[in-house]
């Protein structure tokens, strides 16, 4: 039965324990065709691309709903070895390929063309000797196709990123039956020459007839290669069409919408905070993996609440982690005029800065410690508060009290202040993580994806806390969220970090398309002189 | 249905323990049955009945097999006088004696084996009356002889120089205010009867001490000759005294010697001899006597007096027997024509029967029934369950703790862990087994309190390294031999007393922290293989330091090799220097058990110092450092230095520890000694509850407590049961290896709460 879509999912709905993560999603594609697909992090492609594969995630947490139909058949796709046995390919992300092999074997892994010789005959297929003629030939087509000159003999490991790239697509085109690729954000670590490139190899092979789902955050490279488009956000589709008719625009004001359900409400503050730099940022280069910043250049008001956003992996957590000596960085930074020394926690704590990481079992917590050990740890440390006696030992009464304050004011959930922070929800946990940071008294709080992770109650008392904190204290607060509602609903003004740097900084009512062409590293007309 | 579910495996969960508590219940009725049997009077006279029975068994079965040992003598003399002896094989002769043997002990058994109690009250009296008087003078001899035992050890053990306190001249008075310095037990008046014996051990040790230091110098001066004189050949042909004289020239030191002049010479001959032919005779072989071997002192009881009290006492004894040997004659008249040789037998194997160490029902039960003693059918089996009353009881005291553990499985381990559960269950059955073979649980435990002041400081030094991110820290053996050069060091100076205990803790801790320091740099490069490479320090250091102890310029004769004259012998006594000086400090008894106060308080002290530190800023950016490294660099803590103040802390204990351990051990052990106590230390600490990343000075205290107790308890037991001393080592081996390996599975999950 000819259909004129290779590919239909249908109203796809996934469930992660009480969480919807897709909300009845439709996809179709056709035979030839290089389909964009657009949405803000955690909007529901990654689910989306993991239940076209059948992987075991998927599986293991209860399925789906809806169906999908591949090729005019209706399919049900168990494994990840399933789909690709059906036609479905994937260009990974993160590089799948083996170091240690050449080229060649890298591209025919585990469909190596093999002849039979005596032994083998007798004792099976197993021991059957390559064919390494036929594969060299094989492996020099496929990397012809994706316009490589690379010779197929070399070893991948000294090969520049680019190139495994190719190799990683010269690897899925050399399958044969090959009728769907899924491009993960494949530019996100090539040079602009190379993209140019691959969206090049990608058109060529879409032209023989292989569709393609091209996942990207980069919409000029929408605009080039896509043939159509479509946008999720929060697990919905929002909208699904051909490229005529949009314009870049028009897509980033749909990628991030002005919904209004789940949303922090907190009043607004009415004038414009004017007070002098509280710190200068210059030219700050952080060594974070996944999170690298080139040279982010950034003031910040005494008094005001600064946002800075961006999507994941552009380097907006590296700034706040840099600064506070987590990683490597180097640049300029001065803080009511004072330079502070990168890399040297302890002297930047003791300046009055404070922190809560977005890594919070990993950085903000000591997880099998009771809550008043945590609430005092770095108070105790940086400060030498809560300390007595002649033996300078632990003021196990002044802890108590303070922990109890806190659990008072911040409405922390629990038994007792000695109840393991280990065993609190993720929200009760981010509380003991902000009360940690204010028993240090800070002029000035970095907080870091306060709300992942965490119920919509209590990213409603965090928010409102960070709010009553810079009312209430002047605490000057720089807060790094990857949800661009929740940064427009208390911040004063918002930084976009793209590709390790700050393309512009807008004001909370800038307009969505504003927003998401900053996303995609664009600067509007609206943002400020940066 | 979902109740339906969880209500299925509850039920299937509890059948094991029900079974197994009903199951003790039912092991402790019958227990409580047995005990209530050996009260009734039935049963003590059925006793009394087999103790006769037992006695009069004992009593004929010396005399059937003398019958029979005497008809195989007879014959084989018949056979000798046989022309043709001459000619049968030796398996002929035998089977032609023991045909002879068998013969006569069947025709003795007729008329012995059943012999006719004409008056059995007479016979029964006359038995009890010689069993309270056996007990009683044999409990007397016990007491009196464990009290010489331990005067014996404690002088043995703690006089260095005997002929200093019994040479020659010396009157005994004051030899014995001289040993009373030692054991001041020895001059109370209960023990005045023992003084003209330990005047006498006093005076052979002393004679033995002087024959030892004059073959040891008569060796040292033979090797002075050997090396000394070059050319032998100038000596040939010279007089006795012209030849003196002349080695005396070439080698002062032979001066000293002229105790040994003759032998020097004749040495000095053989010399000449070998010269002349050319040869040349090497010094005498270096003798292994730094090799001090480390035993316990047995007492020798060759010095043992009896008081008068126990001499009065013996005579009762003899004349209760007398009366009980007439009725025994009476009975068996055959009896009374014995050797006097075979009436001694006959006494001993009596006396075996009746004085039983420890006089339980059970006990005697079963040693009548091993004498053939029977009751009537009908009585048997009351008699059978009331000797296994206590065996009985133990093991339902075990089923029903195996019960009550499987019951509560799940909040016990969650609250202590699956090992520290176990092994506290093991611990516990070790108990009840110790009762069960008679060993006393009181000495044990007092063993245990002992040991623990030994290991205690040791496994305390595993805690900094744990909490300060390294792990378990098999290196501590760095800080062990640190501790040992201090102890080394201590008597080099000859220091004794606590100013050589101080003077040893403190400067193996001095050594310690610059080792300890490159060690933690070295540690700090390697983050995440920690366990590998603090086991291949701790082994490679004590490797080096195998070369170091040969090597160290030391040079007091008391810890040298004695004839190379350096390097440092494996083994010293610290007799003399500070052995047990902390376990004897206030050192009581209560129950029976001796409490090492010192030890015990110093291992507090510790202890208290550890909490105190980890309650510090310092102790707390330590731990926190090594639960969780990124939390700390992100308070502005240098992860790098806290490892490295962890890894010297736990170095500088480890040496304190060593201190401590030789103390309480009496010997410092040196070269391969110190490779195992890292695992000891560490299984210690992992079974107190610790994990590789987490550990407080309760599992400190905890597990060296469960762990010494289960080696003590294991160890007695295993010797009771099987006999060998080598079954406990390898029970070691396999507890602390098995722990050590379980920790590691765990925390490789690295999850636990």
């Amino acid at each position: 039965m000819a259909s004129e879509y290779i590919l239909e999912m249908n109203h796809i709905t996934k469930v992660y324990g009480s969480n919807a993560v897709l909300k009845d999603v439709s996809l179709k594609i056709r035979p030839g065709e290089i389909h964009a697909l657009l949405g803000e992090n955690g909007a529901g492609k990654s689910t989306l691309m993991n239940v076209l594969f059948g992987m075991p995630v998927i599986h293991s947490t209860g399925g789906f709903e809806g169906e999908v139909i591949f090729d005019g058949q209706k399919v049900n796709i168990a494994s990840p070895m399933d789909a690709m046995s059906k036609g479905i390919g994937m260009v990974h992300q993160e590089f799948m390929l083996i170091p240690g092999f050449s080229v060649t074997d890298n591209i025919k892994l585990n469909r190596e063309i093999t002849k039979a010789w005596p032994i083998s005959r007798l004792l099976g297929k197993d021991l059957e000797f390559l064919d390494t003629d036929s594969m060299a030939r094989d492996a020099r087509k496929a990397l012809d196709d994706v316009g490589m000159s690379v010779e197929e003999y070399t070893m991948v490991s000294g090969l520049p990123i680019g190139h495994m790239q190719f190799i990683e697509i010269a690897r899925e085109i050399d399958k044969t039956g090959m009728k769907l690729l899924v491009f993960d954000e494949p530019t996100a670590v090539l040079t602009e020459s190379e993209a140019q490139q691959l969206l090049g190899v990608m058109k060529s092979i879409a032209e023989k007839g292989i569709a393609i789902i091209f996942i990207t955050h980069r919409l000029d490279e929408v605009m080039t290669a896509a043939d159509s488009v479509t946008i999720l956000r929060d697990g919905q589709l929002v909208s699904s069409f051909d490229k005529a008719e949009t314009s870049p625009e028009k897509l980033a004001a749909l990628m991030i919408g002005r919904g209004s359900d789940g949303v922090i409400q907190v009043e607004k503050r009415q004038e414009e905070v004017t007070g002098s730099i509280a710190m200068s940022i210059r030219d700050l280069w952080v060594n974070m993996p996944g999170e690298v910043d080139k040279g982010i250049t950034l003031d910040v008001r005494e008094g005001e609440i600064l946002g800075i956003g961006g999507l994941a992996g552009q380097g907006k957590i590296g700034i706040p982690n840099g600064i506070m000596g987590l990683y490597e960085a180097a640049g300029d930074v001065e803080f009511f005029g004072q330079k502070l020394p990168l890399g040297n926690a302890d002297a930047v704590l003791r300046a009055g800065l404070a922190m809560v990481s977005e890594d919070r079992r990993g950085v903000g917590l000591l997880l099998d410690q009771s809550i008043e050990n945590n609430i005092a740890f770095t108070a105790m440390q940086v400060k030498g508060d809560f300390m007595k006696g002649f033996l300078h030992q632990k003021d196990t009464r002044a802890i108590r009290r303070y922990a109890e304050k806190m659990i008072k004011e911040l409405d922390i959930r629990c038994t007792s202040p000695a109840q393991p922070v280990g065993t609190l929800s993720g929200g009760n946990q981010q509380k003991v993580c902000v009360a940690r940071a204010l028993a240090l008294n800070p002029k000035f709080l970095f907080v870091s994806e306060p709300t992942r992770g965490i119920d919509i109650g209590a990213k409603q008392l965090v928010l409102e806390t960070l709010v009553r904190l810079n009312r209430e204290q002047g605490m000057t607060i720089v807060m790094v969220s990857s949800e661009l509602q929740e940064l427009r609903s208390i911040c004063d003004r918002i930084a976009i970090v793209a590709e390790g740097k700050v393309v512009d900084i807008l004001k909370v009512d800038a307009s969505d398309t504003a927003f998401g062409l900053a996303m995609s590293g664009v600067k509007s007309k609206e943002g400020e002189e940066a | 249905m979902s109740e339906k579910t969880r209500e299925k495996p509850g039920i299937r969960s509890r059948i094991v323990p029900i079974v197994l508590i009903l199951l003790a219940v039912a092991l402790i009725g019958a227990s409580i049955g047995g005990y209530a049997l050996q009260g009734t009077q039935e049963s003590i006279d059925n006793l009394d009945q087999m103790r006769s029975q037992a006695v009069l068994h004992a009593a004929s079965e010396g005399l059937i097999n003398n019958i029979a040992q005497q008809a195989r003598a007879d014959k084989l003399a018949e056979l000798r006088k046989d022309k043709d002896f001459r000619k049968r094989g030796l398996d002929e002769v035998n089977a032609i004696c023991d045909g002879a043997m068998n013969e006569a002990r069947a025709e003795a058994e007729k008329l012995y084996a059943n012999p006719v109690v004409q008056d059995e009250a007479a016979l029964q009296s006359a038995i009890s009356a010689f069993e309270k008087a056996l007990a009683e003078s044999s409990g007397l001899s016990q007491t009196e002889r464990a009290a010489y035992a331990e005067l014996y050890v404690q002088l043995v053990d703690n006089i260095s120089d005997w002929k200093a306190v019994a040479g020659e001249g010396i009157q005994d008075a004051n030899v014995i205010s001289a040993l009373g310095n030692v054991a001041p037990d020895l001059l109370k008046t209960e023990n005045s009867h023992l003084h003209d014996g330990f005047v006498k051990l006093a005076r052979d040790m002393a004679v033995k001490q002087q024959a030892k230091e004059d073959a040891e110098q008569q060796n040292q001066l033979l090797t002075v000759l050997a090396t000394a004189i070059p050319d032998w050949n100038e000596y040939a042909g010279l007089e006795k005294d012209a030849l003196w004289d002349k080695l005396i020239q070439e080698a002062p030191e032979l001066a000293g010697g002229e105790k040994f002049q003759d032998a020097l010479l004749k040495a000095a001959s053989e010399h000449i001899a070998a010269a002349e032919k050319g040869e040349t005779i090497a010094p005498p072989a270096e003798s292994e006597a730094g090799a001090d071997t480390v035993s316990e002192t047995q007492a020798d009881y060759k010095y043992f007096t009896p008081t008068e009290a126990l001499n009065r006492e013996e005579t009762e004894k003899n004349a209760a027997y007398e009366e009980l040997n007439a009725q025994l004659v009476a009975i068996i008249p055959d009896l009374g024509s014995l050797s006097s040789k075979l009436q001694n037998t006959l006494r001993e194997n009596i006396e075996k029967v009746l004085w039983l160490e420890n006089n339980s029902f059970s006990a005697r039960y079963n040693t009548y029934v091993a004498h053939q003693a029977t009751t009537d059918s009908a009585g048997a089996w009351k008699m059978n369950l009331a000797s296994l009353a206590k065996p009985l009881l133990l093991a339902g005291v075990a089923v029903l703790l195996l019960g009550l553990v499987v019951l509560f499985w799940k909040p016990l381990t969650e609250r202590f862990g699956v090992p520290r559960t176990i092994i506290a269950l093991f611990f516990v059955y070790l108990c009840l087994l110790a009762e069960l073979y008679n060993i006393s649980v009181r000495m044990m435990m007092g063993n245990v309190l002992e040991r623990m002041t030994m290991y205690g400081v040791l496994v305390l030094a595993m805690m900094p390294g744990i909490q300060c991110g390294i792990g378990l820290n098999m290196g501590m053996t760095i800080g062990c031999i640190s501790g040992l050069l201090g102890i080394v060091l201590a008597l080099q100076f000859n220091m004794v007393g606590f100013p050589a205990l101080v003077f040893a803790c403190v400067s193996g801790a001095v050594v310690s922290l610059p080792l300890g320091w490159a060690y933690s740099k070295l540690l700090n490069r390697m983050k995440g293989n920690e366990m590998t490479i603090s086991t291949y320090v701790g082994f490679s250091f004590v490797s080096l330091m195998c070369i170091g102890w040969m090597m160290l310029p030391f040079n007091n004769p008391k810890i040298i090799w004695l004839l190379s004259g350096k390097g440092l012998r494996v083994t010293h006594s610290l007799l003399g220097s500070f052995a047990h000086l902390l376990d004897n400090f206030l050192a009581f008894k209560v129950f029976g058990i001796k409490v090492p106060t010192g030890g015990l308080l110093f291992l507090g002290l510790c202890c208290l110092g550890v909490w105190l530190f980890s309650r510090s800023r310092l102790g707390i950016a330590m731990t926190a450092a090594g639960s969780n490294p990124r939390f700390a660099e992100a308070s502005g803590i240098n992860v790098n230095k806290m490892r490295t103040v962890g890894t010297v802390l736990s170095t500088v204990i480890a040496a304190v520890g060593i201190v401590i351990y030789s103390q309480a051990f009496g010997y410092a052990q040196l070269y391969t000694a110190p490779r195992q106590l890292g695992f000891i230390a560490s299984s210690a600490i992992l079974i107190g509850g610790a994990t590789v990343s987490k550990a407080k000075v309760s599992h400190v205290l905890i597990g060296v407590f469960l762990f010494e107790g289960v080696l003590v308890f294991g160890q007695q037991i295993a010797n009771s049961v099987v006999a060998g001393g080598g079954l406990s080592e390898v029970m070691r081996i396999m507890i602390s290896n098995g722990i050590i390996l379980y920790a590691l599975t765990q925390s490789g999950g690295g999850r636990r709460a």
